[in-house]
């Protein structure tokens, strides 16, 4: 039986029914990953011995009628800004790591092994997580992301590798991270689900700081139920990172069909994004109308993207402070990586906190706005998959407008990707719901009953 | 180049300016005009004096 594109809850279904060994399924996906992955530039370090190890304890325990829940047994790969304990090198996608190691493991780690995932690789990722200010896709010691859809065309960043395994049916789920894009993007150009939680669902202990207080951690997956049960495996309160929520969360996959939703879609968004996108949105909006109302809302006139520009560069400035004067990024793989972050010198004091103090009403703005809705909706990237080679457009580096990425991130709110198209050029195009802090289960809900009527998330690439 | 810009990279210039060629120190300059345009468009904003910055600092405690 293939372990090929088949969701948690399938191969699920089949280890308990026994069909499927864990071992047998890991072996799989390490056959993959050393084919596939590795031919998609979406591997860092496969984890072959960590792996094998938690495959036969889980076949050992769910034998022993030891049932850990729905992770249990089932691979995954971990974008490589998680600590990983036991040798497995920690490269944050920069050439100057590639060999460094923790001694421990990421709370996200941690919580996964604990509920009998099996880990089988360290994923590649843009190096830094995009916080040097890369311009193109060439921008890790691994080689730029190939999107499953495209020989030539890139996968997203910077949660690069997370997005073309799970979208190449490499691994059943991944963690990615986000600060602005980095989930939803490479869920986008790799026609996979991604879900980016609220700021503070997730521990980030153990996970490299780009942005303080942009970062979140979240899975990428085939399904938006799939990224419900990952969620409920990994979040919670840390003691190790101090901006964790003190909040319980409980994954509650609502039956499908019974609920109608009432979405706002905030005018010009869709507008904004790359002709070759915006039919397809515009279509995706239009059959949202069965699931519920759509309402167009205009939000109030904010610099929402130079407010999350010079929070990620201020931060990301002073997070990588160290490596950046001793002049260490001249090691890195993209040439404006090497040189562009000097240049955030120029950021004062008194306008990141300028930005800081705006995002405290933007937060409380959007959320007066969202209490109206299920889930504001719109695209999850406004261009298509851009060319290996080309210089992309990116509203981090202000070169494409990104609203909702900008508020979503600075306001900290949960939003679901998923698959609603392809460009003309046979692309995949994303739609993404948004929604209040800590609805994880109700923008789940929206992409759920979303897939249960399309079936984009269930086209698969030819390889 | 506006001369707030001009400032800011001859600030720049003098830490890191050793390091770049001049390709290299174009690169930086065209970043931060960038810089300069996202935080000339933050300061036109008009916040209200009582609007404090959106994550709070949080006194610590180690737990006994």
């Amino acid at each position: 039986m293939s372990a090929d594109f088949r969701t948690i809850r399938e191969l699920g279904a089949d280890i308990r029914a026994g069909r499927l060994s864990p071992v047998a399924l890991a072996e799989a996906c390490l056959a993959r990953l050393e084919t596939t992955g590795r031919k998609l530039n979406a591997v860092a370090t496969i984890t072959r011995e960590r792996g094998l190890a938690q495959a036969r304890h889980a076949e050992q325990e769910l034998a022993a009628g030891r049932d850990r829940g729905p992770l249990h047994g089932i691979p995954y790969g971990a974008k490589d800004l998680l600590a990983t304990s036991g040798g497995i090198p920690t490269s944050w996608g920069a050439a100057p790591f590639r060999d460094r190691c923790f001694d421990y493991d990421a709370t996200v780690i941690r919580r996964l092994e604990e509920a009998g995932a099996v880990l089988v690789a360290k994923l590649a990722m843009v190096e830094f997580a995009g916080g040097m200010g890369y311009r193109q896709p060439n921008a890790s010691f691994t080689g730029p992301g190939v999107s499953p859809w495209g020989t030539d065309t890139w996968s997203g960043g910077s949660s690069s590798g997370s997005g073309s395994a799970v979208g190449a049916g490499v691994v059943p789920f991944a963690i990615g991270s986000e600060t602005w894009g980095s989930i939803l993007g490479p869920a986008t150009y790799c026609s996979v689900s991604g879900l980016r939680p609220t700021y503070g669902r997730v521990s980030r202990h153990g996970a490299m700081a780009l942005c303080w207080t942009l970062d979140k951690l979240g899975p990428l997956a085939l399904t938006a139920d799939d990224c419900g049960l990952v969620l409920d495996a990994i979040a919670g309160p840390d003691a190790r990172d101090a901006t964790a929520a003190h909040r319980a969360y409980r994954y509650e996959p609502a039956r499908d069909g019974e609920r109608r939703f009432r979405f706002a879609v905030v005018r010009g968004t869709v507008e904004e994004t790359e002709p070759s996108v915006r039919a397809t949105v515009q279509h995706a909006l239009d059959a949202l109308r069965a699931l519920g109302t759509v309402e167009e809302i205009a939000l109030p006139e904010r610099p929402y993207e130079a407010m999350a520009r010079i929070i990620l560069w201020a931060e990301a400035a002073s997070a990588a402070e160290r490596f950046i004067e001793s002049g260490a990024i001249s090691g890195l793989t993209a040439p404006e990586d090497r040189v562009t972050p000097y240049a955030r010198d120029a950021i004062l004091a008194k306008d990141y906190l300028k930005a800081l103090r705006l995002r405290g009403v933007v937060a409380r703005e959007i959320d007066g706005v969202l209490a109206r809705f299920d889930a504001i909706v719109g695209p999850a990237r406004g261009t298509a998959g851009p060319r290996l080679g080309a210089e992309f457009r990116s509203a981090i580096r202000g070169s494409f407008a990104d609203v909702l990425g900008a508020i979503g991130n600075a306001a900290g709110l949960p939003a679901v990707g998923v698959p609603c198209g392809f460009t003309p050029d046979g692309l995949p195009v994303g739609l993404q719901f948004m929604g209040r802090a800590w609805e994880e289960n109700t923008v789940i809900a929206a992409a759920r009953a979303w897939q249960a009527r399309t079936d984009w998330h269930r086209r698969r690439p030819a390889l | 180049m506006t001369d707030e810009a001009e400032i800011l990279f001859a600030l720049i210039r003098a830490r890191y300016g050793a390091r770049l060629d001049e390709a290299q120190r174009e690169d930086v300059k065209k970043v931060v005009e960038a810089i300069v345009r996202d935080v000339t468009t933050l300061r036109a904003f008009v916040l209200p004096d009582d609007a404090e910055p959106g994550q709070p600092f949080v006194p610590y405690r180690a737990e006994s």
